[in-house]
């Protein structure tokens, strides 16, 4: 039989230690090495993309034609492009438009569906029918194909795309969200709210959201990182990002044409995209590890 | 026995609807083109009464409803219509260009799967040096974009050891051999990102199932532990497996558009984008409605597939 | 006296946990002669299911095991896993507490007994079929023909523990481990699937080892109860004394603690304290710190003593050497 007084005391223990020893322990718990990697990949990712301007003083579209595919070296770290351009100064803007219609996909797919699965969950009955009925049979399309449709209509661009994703993910969140609703509003701390007579939407916005809210950011982060390599996908055929906007999907579409002479202008912006998505994915794992022992416990 | 059969007719019947809604849907797609659709379709051709002709041909001038009847009238009948610019009727390109994307889809599937599930079961079982590479190999596997891969694969195969070619397509009444010799790279970038999640959802699901409290008592009854794995296990493993690759289905068939246009193979995925470049709308309209009616199907084959396996909905095994 | 067809020799058990080691099973030393019904009990967590799955060798890796187990002059703890598993099965079997969670739900409830005998006796599907149909009516389920074919999930949980004790017996086992098989079951079928495996005892002559954690279960079917507390076993003897002449202080206070129609209500006696955490069980005898009898003496693990014929008590309230203690005071 465990003994719940020792790891009481060991918990106690925990609160008193030094800010480091404290990190290591989070490490240690399930998903913590996930989520400092991940965290961490992202957090570099985002701080060289904000800060690309102040850290390379080149423009991505500058033309060098003495340096047409030329290999890296120490004034072009990743080599330069069949136009003369700078790779890694081009990848660090391509950055800028990838992650933000990434994580810009994702915030309007949560904007669409965190209210929606929270009404259905929390509603349940008809409402719940109501709402779920249409999104079940959004999710049976196929995700690339709605948004090609969808970029045929309006024609292609980042912006389009973004939506594109955005409704694609949406059903996915709101069912997650929605399971997510659905037992937390039978958890004890609800049932009291609902006795002591607080109103629904307070109910809502107070206690069962904020408890929903994990598994549905554990999704989210995963379904970043296909939005990125879906908005990559999109641009490599031409239906998203327009050139001359630097994007990860139009490099890797320019540079399949030099990859036997230059073949840097190929690998590198694939890496740049797996690594963001890489981030992404071990980020959105190591919350849903995280979350499932807290459940254990 | 009863609730096989109602089973069966329920799913069967609850398609028609989807498939209805999906017509529609298509239908409006091109409808809802900012400005007119005609003229969008013209480009610099358009002059008022080129406009006015292929207006009336294309039947736009007529109340929606009509149009809509007259477009899935002829749609069963097998008249989809004509490519806008080659006038080549629409079914004549599908039917070249649906076999292809079959193949391809298939082919993928069948690697993703082949692959897929025994590496899953050494993930659940095997040595701890398997378990690790089985996670990094997912981990990894999710991240990287197929057609990055595609691209690498090319540079290497291709480009490099020149063995295979990059691009290109043979048809496989022309040559066996020279068709697979085509498609390895394609079905390789394609069926490796399907790879990955069959891995993963057979791991977690011989994972699950051998944590369950019934593999004690077989282990009580003397059972051997590969009959376990194998016989017991994957059977239950079976129905989550399945579920996804339905769901994985989809993203199959979104992949192959890209890894077509990648390889240059002539499937209906590279035909729909070209056309959205041309302004084909009626070719887009027509390979939309072909590839959901695709997708559609086999989901409910999938679905059908997954209650014979759930004995609370077929019985037995 | 029969032979003795399972000798327990001085069988520890401890895991490997978070706070260190658990000591599950502690020194249990116990013989089960041939054809008799033992029954074993003792509180949640007091190492029944555990010394239980010692026998069987179902115990997880992290498990460590200390002591000898002879059946049938075989040292089970001598033998490879696959040795091991010819038992299960065979010659010695076991039936859990919830007979859902023992059965696949995705195979046939007929098809998982024939399992049980293919894996043992080279027998032709057919024949194998037939045995298992046999043994399906055997145990009570009513159209067994053509409910053979049934998923688990068609049947009550009654009907399942049948089944499950169709697969158990299947290859005529010379012991069955039973463990707590009717605490998941309705009071009315819990009769009803004791008084089936007393029949099954005495047709197939199955000696079985009955794990409870109430002494009515036991009463109804045993002819020997062994008392354990805290991984540690304290008492045994034949039923009829056990009840009568209740010797360790636990388990008078286990009996007294008994809700039943005779006692008065309001004198339903509870036992002081809790159960030790294992992890740092306290030294010699466990019960000690709830004991309104220890004494000094009792960090000192108790010797076990033979107060009358079949009776043990590990207490030192009974040393070695003192004259036996008069039955009729107790």
């Amino acid at each position: 039989m465990a003994s719940s007084v020792g790891t009481a005391h060991q918990r106690l223990g925990a609160s008193h230690a030094p800010p480091l020893r404290r990190l290591f322990r989070q490490l240690r718990e399930p998903g913590g090495v996930e989520i400092f990697i991940g965290g961490g990949i992202l957090a570099v990712l985002v701080i060289a993309t904000v800060l690309a301007p102040l850290l390379v003083s080149q423009d991505p579209n500058a033309i060098d034609a003495l340096r047409v595919l030329g290999p890296p070296n120490h004034a072009h770290p990743f080599g330069s492009d069949a136009e003369g351009r700078d790779v890694l100064v081009r990848i660090l803007y391509s950055y800028r438009v990838s992650l933000s219609v990434a994580v810009g996909s994702t915030l309007a797919a949560m904007a669409l569906s965190v209210p929606l699965g929270l009404l259905a969950g929390y509603a349940g009955g008809w409402t719940d029918t109501l709402l779920m009925r249409p999104v079940d049979s959004l999710q049976a399309f196929p995700a690339l194909l709605l948004a090609i449709a969808l970029i045929a209509i309006i024609g292609p661009g980042s912006i389009v795309v973004l939506l594109s994703i955005a409704i694609v993910h949406s059903p996915i969140l709101a069912r997650v969200i929605r399971a997510s609703v659905l037992i937390t509003r039978e958890q004890p701390y609800v049932i009291s709210a609902r006795a002591r007579g607080r109103s629904a939407l307070g109910i809502m916005f107070l206690h069962v959201l904020p408890n929903s809210l994990g598994p549905t950011l554990a999704q989210a982060s995963i379904l970043t990182a296909f939005a990125i390599q879906f908005q990559a996908a999109l641009s490599f055929v031409g239906l998203g990002t327009q050139p001359p906007t630097p994007e990860l999907g139009l490099m890797l579409y320019d540079g399949r044409d030099v990859f036997t002479i230059a073949p840097w202008v190929e690998i590198y912006p694939g890496l740049a995209l797996a690594i963001a998505a890489l981030g992404f994915i071990l980020l959105g794992n190591g919350i849903s590890r995280r979350l499932e022992a807290g459940r254990q416990r | 026995m009863s609730t096989r059969v109602g089973f069966v007719l329920r799913r069967v019947l609850l398609t028609i609807p989807v498939l209805f809604a999906m017509s529609i849907f298509v239908f409006l797609m091109i409808r809802l083109v900012p400005g007119d659709p005609v003229q969008t379709m013209l480009g610099i051709y358009a002059t008022p009464d080129r406009v006015a002709t292929i207006r009336s041909e294309l039947g736009f001038d007529r109340p929606l409803t009509d149009q809509y009847l007259m477009w899935i009238g002829n749609a069963l009948h097998g008249n989809l219509g004509q490519d806008f610019i080659s006038h080549v009727p629409l079914t004549d390109l599908l039917a070249q260009r649906l076999p292809v994307t079959l193949e391809l889809t298939a082919l993928s599937m069948i690697l993703a799967l082949g692959l897929g599930i025994p590496l899953g079961v050494v993930g659940a079982v095997g040595p701890r040096w398997a378990v690790v590479f089985a996670d990094l190999l997912v981990v990894g596997g999710v991240s990287i974009p197929s057609f990055w891969l595609g691209i690498m694969l090319v540079l290497l195969f291709a480009g490099v050891l020149h063995v295979l070619p990059p691009a290109g397509y043979v048809p496989i009444t022309t040559d066996v051999l020279e068709n697979l010799r085509y498609m390895i790279l394609p079905v390789l970038a394609l069926g490796a990102a399907q790879l990955v999640y069959i891995l993963r959802t057979t791991k977690a699901a011989m994972l699950t199932v051998l944590g369950s409290p019934y593999v004690i008592f077989l282990r009580a009854k003397g059972i051997s532990e590969r009959r376990i794995v194998f016989v017991h296990a994957l059977r239950n493993a079976a129905i989550p497996i399945v579920t996804v690759v339905g769901i994985q289905f989809g993203a199959l068939l979104g992949g192959a558009i890209i890894i077509e246009s990648l390889f240059a193979v002539p499937g209906v995925g590279q035909l729909v984008v070209n056309a959205i470049f041309q302004r084909n709308y009626p070719v887009v309209q027509g390979g939309v409605l072909v590839i959901a009616v695709i997708f559609i199907l086999v989901n409910l084959t999938t679905d059908l597939i997954y209650g014979a396996l759930d004995p609370r909905i077929s019985g037995t095994s | 006296m029969s032979a003795s067809l399972l000798e327990i020799r001085d069988v520890s058990v401890s895991f490997l946990s978070d706070g260190g080691f658990v000591s599950a099973v502690s020194n249990v030393t116990l013989d089960v002669a041939a054809g008799e019904i033992i029954g074993i009990v003792g509180e949640s967590g007091c190492g029944k299911t555990t010394l239980a799955m010692a026998v069987m060798g179902l115990l997880p890796s992290s498990a460590r095991i200390e002591g000898e187990i002879w059946f049938r002059g075989t040292n089970l703890f001598g033998l490879s896993e696959s040795e091991r598993r010819k038992f299960r099965g065979e010659q010695i079997a076991m039936v859990f507490q919830d007979p859902l969670s023992s059965l696949d739900p995705s195979f046939s409830v007929g098809s998982q007994v024939a399992e049980t005998i293919r894996t043992h006796r080279r027998l032709r599907r057919g024949d194998a079929r037939r045995q298992a149909l046999g043994l399906l009516r055997e145990v009570g389920i009513p159209s067994a023909d053509v409910r053979f074919d049934d998923p688990p999930h068609k049947f009550s949980g009654g009907m399942r523990q049948r089944v499950v004790i169709a697969a158990s017996i299947a290859n005529d086992p010379a012991l069955l481990l039973a463990d707590e098989p009717t605490t998941a079951l309705d009071v009315t079928i819990q009769a009803q699937i004791l008084v089936l495996l007393r029949d099954l005892a005495t047709r197939h002559n199955t000696t079985i080892i009955l794990i409870a954690h109430d002494f009515g279960v036991v009463a109804e079917l045993c002819d020997r109860v062994a008392v354990m507390y805290a991984g540690q076993l304290i008492e045994v003897a034949p039923v009829a004394n056990i009840f009568e002449h209740p010797l360790h202080p636990y388990t008078k206070a286990l009996l007294a603690a008994m809700p039943s129609v005779e006692r008065p209500p309001g004198t339903l006696q509870v036992i002081q304290g809790q159960v030790p955490d294992l992890s740092a069980p306290p030294p010699g005898c466990r019960f000690a710190p709830r004991c309104a009898y220890r004494m000094d003496q009792c960090q000192e693990t108790p010797i076990s003593v033979t107060e009358s014929p079949g009776h043990e008590v590990a207490c030192w309230l009974y040393p070695p050497g003192m004259p036996p203690v008069d039955q009729t005071t107790g």
